[in-house]
């Protein structure tokens, strides 16, 4: 069986962000399959989802929707991984 | 020696000297540019520690920090060619030249691990004994005529450093050479080719110090800044061809 790298909590926020953003995509947003898509505990969500609101990078945690601040720091998260695959630099990739 | 043998040979004294300072105004100058080049860097070298929170990355940005401060150093030297204090500045930037390429080859060496407690525990065991060991040697610099320690001559330091320094950049170039060969895309293909150029900058250093030729000091400046430039192309690439997209984007 493969073992999941642990993930840092900037991962796993990055990781539900972007859940969210690809649920807003497809429509309405289901926060069961933000849960299958990001891979934690329902109970673990819903703490991230309150931090998330905290930090202002979602509207709030019913219905869940980035906010511009959520949007420019999923952008430039992406752009960071980017810079490290270029740079050679390995981030959770083995999985 | 007649009036006009002897006018000739001011002359040629003269030009001498006038060749001696422009190449001191274009070494300040390639010292300078490539210190400027390095401090940009940190910009976005500093991303990745800022935006993973983990701690291995911040040898990234310490390392171009130290790189920039190193060539500053050299610059300041070639400056102030007089100044009581040239000799310290010299070694401070040799010993800062060589914690930078430390603190590189660290980050990747420790890139790759898995970063579980004990990977976490050597990995500050060895950043804090660079520190430590940082600030020790400037302690040693600047108090050179301490019993305990003396410094050995500096042109025969200078040379031990540079093959350290390519040892730790050849190490980074080929880190980086098997994450690309292990993923390949041609974007990963720019930051190997930067290190490779660090390393026979320091390489071209090297031979300059043991020949005193003149194209080997041109070839390691020239191979220097290319390098940092690579850098700078793949930065820009990723944080500032995003932001014209968008602003193309915006314009449709």
């Amino acid at each position: 069986m493969k073992r999941l790298a642990r993930r840092d909590i900037m991962k796993i926020y990055c990781d539900v962000l972007s859940a969210v953003k690809s649920e807003t995509n497809n429509g309405e947003i289901v926060l069961t399959r933000v849960q299958q898509r990001t891979n934690v505990p329902f109970d673990r969500l819903k703490t991230y989802m309150s931090e998330l609101v905290a930090l202002g990078l979602i509207q709030s945690e019913c219905s869940p929707q980035l906010t511009e601040k959520g949007e420019r720091y999923l952008a430039e998260y992406e752009k960071v991984l980017d810079f490290m695959k270029r740079m050679g630099l390995a981030y959770r990739e083995k999985i | 020696m007649s009036l006009t043998e002897n006018s000739a040979c001011e002359n040629k004294i003269s030009h001498k000297a006038q060749f001696k300072n422009m190449s001191n105004v274009a070494l300040i100058l390639a010292e300078l540019v490539s210190a400027a080049l390095s401090f940009t860097l940190v910009r976005f070298m500093v991303k990745p520690y800022l935006y993973t929170g983990e701690g291995r990355y911040i040898g990234l940005p310490f390392g171009f920090t130290f790189l920039g401060a190193s060539y500053l150093f050299m610059g300041l030297t070639f400056l102030m060619d007089s100044h009581p204090f040239v000799e310290e500045m010299k070694w401070l930037q040799l010993f800062t030249e060589a914690y930078a390429f430390a603190f590189l080859a660290v980050t990747y060496y420790f890139s790759q691990k898995e970063f579980q407690r004990s990977t976490r525990l050597w990995w500050q065991f060895i950043f804090s004994g660079l520190i430590v060991g940082m600030i020790a040697t400037y302690f040693v610099i600047f108090e050179p005529y301490s019993p305990m320690f003396t410094l050995p001559n500096y042109d025969v330091a200078d040379r031990y450093i540079s093959v350290f320094d390519i040892i730790l950049a050849s190490y980074v170039f080929v880190y980086t050479l098997r994450s690309h060969t292990l993923n390949p895309d041609p974007k990963t293909l720019w930051a190997p080719l930067g290190y490779l150029l660090l390393a026979f900058g320091e390489y071209s250093h090297l031979i300059w110090s043991l020949d005193s030729s003149f194209s080997a000091l041109l070839g390691a400046y020239i191979i220097r800044l290319a390098g940092l430039l690579v850098f700078l192309l793949v930065s820009y690439g990723v944080f500032n061809a995003s932001q014209a997209r968008k602003a193309e984007e915006g314009l449709k």
